[in-house]
């Protein structure tokens, strides 16, 4: 029988270390409580971001879709309504942060894209609710809240971003 | 720069557009009733202008329409009376007549505008609600002469009648007609957005902004309202009910809609809500096409109903039970949802 | 004790919003906006269709806040003047002392009122936000 291994590298390392990380933020905020079950502020975006920003845009969407995935597993929900939600959302998230990532560096700062992002984030699993979830108008009775706990969330993840990123540069 | 000028802008247009909802509203009683007028998105000066050439329109209307006041159908009716012939050189009026016989013959003469004196005989040809019930000699006297607007006929504008006992009584007829004389006027002025309500026969224009327009249907027994629908641009509704004009005599009901066979009140039938879908007299057959669908039997109303070509009706019969089309039960929101058990659909 | 610590914590604060670049500003500027129109949109103040004015009590007439109007009143200590304008309404001019009722702004919401006590004149919006344009009947 041959053995067949497979070789990692210290991308992958890093790739595994910041998905934990992101995994157990992510079942921490799972047992917050919520207005809508299963929407959540995505405070596992601030791993998401810090990869991005301090690796590469690549690295970033492995660590967050591995995160959905393995938390979505964990918990028991794959596949279920909540893990469809919780994609929607990352993907949402991601897309934005692809599009406005290197957009007026000069003006903008990663509270800019963090605030984005959150916003993407939260209107992602809106759509989700709202298509798939619980198809009724009354729904949306609740997207301001959410909108405020993205935009606290948006300016708390980017700050605390920037300073891991400032920092660790030192 | 120029791409965040381009999203703030984008931005604040769809704020501005969120509460912007120019309405210019004026009520008028008038044309024998009450006349609600709605314009969107014009501006306060113009939408009064038009306002005001309606309010003319109708008053025009009403005074060349009115089925027993002096005017021209008093005329005429006096001229069938007597035997005679009359010279009309009112080309409307002689469309108007034409087109009436055409609507008699499409219903296959439920809609039967010859019948002014069975109207009178009922009492319903006075400002105030008859009281008594007339007696049955006298109705059939009138029912076997059997008046049809094909009795008369108008050659080099001469008209004259075969049968002296037609009347004519454009009751029914009016306020549809008034509709499409109205929505001409707004057409030639450019007005594309409007909701015009007499007497509770409605036509809307466009829409309102982005929405379309929505009308209520109203409780044949209290007042309030059952439901809603949404009137799609050009889209006409109209009603025949037995709580509009009617006689109570012994606790039975007698409405105003008077079946030209029986040549008394059609009973069995609250109201009958038909829409008609955009055309040059979309509001005339709205007004028009209701009475077969009201005075037609129980078990005939999908088969007048097909005859007219109508796909959105709604029919709430005495005994609660409700008929109503595929077409219209998709569109329509109740207020008070119907029991299942009593809704009859095709 | 706290003071001090309050203030160590606003310096912290202040360091990090000198942090934000003008970009930033403008995007939670356009962030807060947005919750702002959403709210509004969904939470929708229920906006009244009528204004009921009334003099000594008795109504003098009920109109709609949908079109531009002017009403001028006579009344015990003189002449008021009521305008209706953009859906809203208020009181422009007043013979009363203190000019409460003029100070009081603009009303459009079901319920509001304004009274000018001394003058015995009232307005009021009434009438529930219509889920339809017209009845038909």
């Amino acid at each position: 029988m041959t053995q067949s291994t497979i070789k990692t590298n210290s991308n992958d390392h890093k790739i595994a270390k910041l998905a934990a990380i992101a995994v157990a933020i992510s079942l921490v905020e799972f047992f917050l409580p919520s207005p809508i079950p299963g929407v959540k502020p995505g405070i596992a975006n601030i791993i998401i971001l810090y990869t991005i920003f301090k690796f590469d845009y690549q690295t970033g969407v492995w660590v967050s879709l591995i995160r959905v995935f393995i938390t979505s597993i964990i918990i028991g929900t794959f596949l279920s309504p909540t893990f469809f939600l919780s994609l929607s959302g990352a993907l949402c998230s991601l897309l934005i942060v692809l599009i406005f990532k290197n957009y007026n560096k000069k003006n903008f700062s990663l509270i800019s894209i963090s605030l984005l992002a959150s916003l993407a984030h939260i209107v992602g699993q809106f759509i989700v609710v709202r298509v798939w979830i619980i198809p009724h108008d009354g729904i949306l009775y609740l997207l301001p809240l959410f909108l405020i706990s993205a935009f606290i969330f948006g300016i708390v993840n980017g700050i605390i971003v920037q300073k891991l990123i400032t920092s660790k540069t030192k | 720069m120029s791409f965040n000028k381009i999203i703030v802008s984008l931005f604040l247009c769809l704020i501005y557009g969120c509460s912007y909802d120019p309405i210019y509203q004026k009520k008028h009683y008038i044309f024998g009733t009450l006349v609600d007028i709605k314009i969107y998105g014009e501006k306060e000066e113009t939408a009064k202008n038009i306002s005001n050439e309606i309010i003319e329109e109708l008053n025009r209307l009403h005074q060349l329409l009115h089925p027993w006041n002096p005017g021209i159908i008093n005329d005429i009716n006096q001229a069938i009376a007597n035997d005679k012939s009359i010279y009309i050189n009112n080309n409307e009026i002689i469309n108007i007549i034409h087109d009436a016989s055409t609507l008699e013959n499409n219903t296959k003469g439920i809609f039967n505008p010859a019948i002014g004196k069975l109207v009178n005989l009922w009492g319903f040809h006075s400002e105030t609600l008859p009281t008594k019930l007339p007696s049955k000699e006298a109705i059939n006297s009138l029912v076997t002469l059997k008046p049809s607007m094909n009795n008369i006929s108008i050659k080099n504008n001469i008209l004259k009648s075969r049968n002296n006992s037609v009347q004519i009584d454009l009751g029914g007829y009016g306020k549809g007609y008034a509709l499409d004389q109205i929505k001409n006027i707004l057409s030639v002025n450019d007005i594309p957005n409007a909701l015009i309500n007499i007497g509770g026969n409605i036509l809307a224009l466009g829409k309102r902004g982005s929405k379309t327009w929505v009308v209520a249907i109203q409780n044949p027994r209290e007042p309030g309202v059952i439901a809603k629908i949404p009137l799609k641009p050009g889209w006409s509704i109209g009603t025949s009910g037995d709580y509009q004009k009617y006689l109570i005599d012994d606790k039975i009901r007698y409405s105003h809609l008077i079946n030209p066979f029986t040549g008394s009140p059609s009973q069995g039938t609250q109201s009958a809500i038909v829409l008609t879908p955009p055309s040059v007299n979309s509001g005339t057959l709205s007004d028009v096409y209701s009475k077969p669908l009201f005075i037609a039997h129980k078990n005939k109303k999908f088969i007048v109903a097909k005859s007219l070509g109508l796909n959105y009706f709604l029919i709430i019969m005495e005994d609660n039970s409700i008929i109503i089309s595929k077409d219209m039960m998709n569109e329509i929101s109740w207020y008070q949802e119907p029991d299942a058990k009593n809704i009859i659909t095709n | 004790m706290k003071l001090a610590g309050i203030k160590n914590l606003m310096q912290k604060i202040l360091l990090l919003i000198k942090k934000f670049k003008s970009g930033d500003w403008l995007v939670m500027l356009l962030f807060i906006s947005l919750i702002f129109f959403i709210t509004k949109y969904y939470w929708e103040f229920p906006q009244g269709q009528y204004l009921k004015i009334e003099k000594n009590n008795e109504i003098i007439g009920t109109y709609s806040l949908n079109q531009k109007n002017t009403f001028i009143i006579d009344s015990l200590m003189g002449t008021s003047e009521i305008i209706i304008d953009n859906n809203r309404a208020r009181f422009s001019k007043s013979p009363c002392k203190k000019q409460y009722c003029i100070h009081q702004g603009w009303i459009k919401k079901i319920n509001q009122t304004i009274i000018c006590l001394p003058n015995q004149i009232s307005i009021s919006v009434i009438g529930n936000k219509e889920q339809f344009d017209s009845i038909n009947y």
